[in-house]
């Protein structure tokens, strides 16, 4: 069973999207590395503002008829053909493919609001898309909405992204309670919240290095945590560029943390069935 | 910075990260490359366009395999053609599930159907089975996947392919998840003899099918290219320039593979693709004999179609167009090659109409032929002649 990534958390600007792209593309390196049969990873856009498509595929102008809004309003029989026809390759590595975001994502939400079987929009087809890849990520829009719901029941895997501030921290709780709570209301017996992935964290500043150590400390959290990304300059000018962290600046450390993370998840991955 | 130089930086990076981590093995779970059996999209499979065996007529294959059809309008193509064809011999069906074999009647009615009702019959027979127990024998697909388009071929398992859209759209009251369960083999291990030996160990190969996979073998031990898209009979005829000297390594597969046939045979089959393109269609729509055909072969091209038929209508055996061609000793030069078989039979009809007693010709004629539907076929032809001297007078006034 292939494994399917959520970035997931309702607050903006934690680093959903840099860690989505860079994970998908990470598995991509590694896999090529070891000579796997099956290099492919799908990296999945449902956040409106498309940024993990812009900066993998160089393009934010997907619409109606090539991206995942086509796949949400398609008709249930033709859908995971409408989705493997929508998925592009990205710039960064051959592959690497991405079934792009499009603006429209915001309308599908409005236009699904209540139509029945709506929350298996992507689960469904994906579900037959998915086994041609090694691995899928999904990259989520900062809330809990129905697109939000959407990625977490096609989903094998929840990872939460935060930064280590007092009220982010304070949130977690909630966070993993919601995914517990699309787990336990939708019955999908396969996803799990899989880590917590430490964003941005700065040495220097003590509110931070308190933090972390809280929750290495805490008794749930703590067995939770993956990684710790540090902030740093690289990644920003890696997304003014449309490219990758490993590939804008192998020798940052946000690069050396991400390359670490991906290496874990992927002997997760190989470990557990 | 180019993206060669990109995935290089990234490659560096992780493989230094990462070899502690991971050591030198990958993960069991992604080095998995055992054949397994995947369930797969409907849509992502497509059948090869150069298989010997053909479950549509050559003109719907074409068609389909030119990306003019999709697999619904192609099967629907065909269950038009074979509702016409029903029509015509008194016996309409609405629904595919009409053809269903009958338990009272059935060998009688297998007889009298058309090509494109025995091909339907048989697809919709194979469907009530899927539907009925399941899908038992995987397909064996070659992953042919180019960047983000997954796409695989059948390798075997077409009529499967057929059954399963069949079923998804002929026959109501099935709800399928559009999906069919195929063993993916990968592109560099994909295998012509493989599937020979599939196609040749079942039944009702016919004489066209094993010529063309008599040819597919040859060109493909002889290092020719199979393409990727829908092919003419001359791709096949190359064939005909080829034999298994120089190949000697190969002889044992391909007869092997051909179903245990000898050299005298294959060759046999070979000679077939002398067929002319018209000959070639009405054979592999029919599933002539070889024994029937290879007479033909020798004829001159322009009078395959014509022979053939007469070897349909009247169902001669190849005893019989033995002894027609026999008998008559085609003489080689052009002129005569036609009138010959037919200037015997007229001298007798001369001789016989002064009498002006038709049933005497009658008797007559098949003493002479030996057998009713020789003598039919003769009187066809016959019928044919002065049809066509008949115009030549009107247009000569």
């Amino acid at each position: 069973m292939t494994r399917i990534f959520a970035l997931t958390n309702h607050k903006g600007g934690v680093g959903k999207s840099t860690s989505a792209t860079n994970i998908a593309l990470g598995i991509v390196g590694i896999l090529r590395n070891a000579n796997a049969p099956n290099p492919r990873v799908l990296l999945i856009d449902t956040d409106s503002q498309a940024h993990a498509t812009l900066v993998t595929t160089g393009r934010n102008d997907y619409g109606t008829d090539d991206s995942l809004y086509t796949v949400l309003m398609a008709d249930r029989q033709t859908a995971s053909q409408v989705l493997a026809n929508c998925i592009v390759t990205s710039k960064w590595d051959e592959n690497l493919h991405v079934l792009p975001a499009s603006p429209l994502l915001e309308q599908a939400e409005r236009e699904l609001q209540g139509t029945a079987g709506a929350p298996y929009r992507l689960a469904d087809p994906l579900a037959k898309i998915a086994p041609h890849y090694a691995a899928v990520v999904i990259d989520t829009r900062p809330s809990f909405s129905l697109m939000t719901e959407m990625a977490l029941i096609s989903s094998t895997d929840a990872i939460v992204p935060v930064e280590p501030r007092y009220l982010e921290t304070v949130g977690l709780l909630s966070v993993i309670g919601k995914i517990n709570e699309i787990r336990e209301g939708w019955r999908i017996q396969n996803l799990r919240v899989s880590g917590l992935l430490v964003t941005k964290m700065d040495k220097r500043v003590r509110g931070h290095r308190h933090l972390l150590n809280e929750l290495r400390g805490h008794p749930m959290l703590g067995k939770l945590l993956i990684g710790v990304i540090p902030m740093n300059e690289a990644v920003s000018y890696a997304h003014r560029s449309h490219r990758s962290i490993f590939a804008y600046d192998p020798k940052a450390s946000a690069s050396k943390a991400y390359a670490q993370l991906v290496g874990r998840l992927v002997k997760h991955l190989g470990g557990v069935q | 910075m180019s993206k060669i130089n990109d995935t290089e930086k990234l490659d560096a990076l992780l493989a230094s990260v990462t070899d502690d981590m991971l050591g030198d093995d990958l993960p069991q779970y992604f080095n998995d490359n055992h054949i397994k059996v995947e369930r797969i999209l409907l849509e992502m499979v497509r059948p090869d366009p150069v298989q010997p065996r053909r479950v549509l007529s050559e003109q719907l294959h074409h068609k389909f395999h030119n990306n003019r059809l999709t697999p619904t309008q192609a099967l629907r193509e065909l269950v038009q053609v074979a509702q016409v064809s029903a029509r015509q011999q008194g016996r309409p069906f609405a629904n595919v599930l009409e053809l269903l074999p009958n338990a009272e009647s059935d060998q009688e009615i297998t007889d009298k159907l058309s090509p494109e009702e025995n091909i339907l019959r048989d697809l919709v027979n194979l469907a009530i089975t899927i539907r009925d127990d399941g899908q038992v024998n995987p397909l064996t697909v070659v992953d042919i996947s180019q960047g983000v388009t997954r796409l695989y071929r059948i390798e075997t398992g077409e009529r499967r392919y057929w059954a399963a859209w069949l079923l998804r759209n002929f026959i109501s009251g099935y709800e399928s998840d559009g999906m069919i369960d195929c063993i993916v083999i990968p592109a560099e291990r994909a295998s012509a003899f493989r599937q020979a030996k599939e196609n040749t160990a079942r039944k009702g190969l016919n004489a066209i099918a094993m010529a063309r996979q008599a040819a597919l073998l040859l060109l493909t031990v002889h290092g020719c290219e199979i393409p990727n898209e829908a092919v003419t009979n001359d791709f096949y005829r190359q064939a005909l320039e080829l034999d298994l000297r120089g190949k000697r390594e190969f002889t044992e597969s391909i007869l092997s593979a051909m179903g245990g046939v000898t050299k005298q045979r294959l060759n046999q089959y070979k000679k077939l693709l002398l067929l002319s393109d018209e000959a070639w269609e009405l054979a592999d729509r029919h599933g002539l004999d070889e024994g029937v055909l290879h007479y033909v072969v020798d004829l001159p091209t322009e009078v395959h179609i014509e022979m053939l038929q007469q070897i349909i209508q009247l169902g001669l055996s190849g005893r019989q167009v033995k002894a027609i061609l026999h008998q008559t000793k085609i003489p080689n030069e052009e002129d005569t090659k036609l009138e010959s078989p037919l200037a015997k039979f007229t001298r007798t009809a001369i001789k016989t109409i002064e009498k002006q007693n038709p049933v005497d010709f009658a008797h007559t004629i098949v003493k002479q032929q030996g057998d009713i539907h020789m003598a039919l076929a003769y009187l066809n032809r016959f019928e044919d002649f002065i049809k066509k001297a008949r115009e030549a007078l009107t247009n000569i006034r």
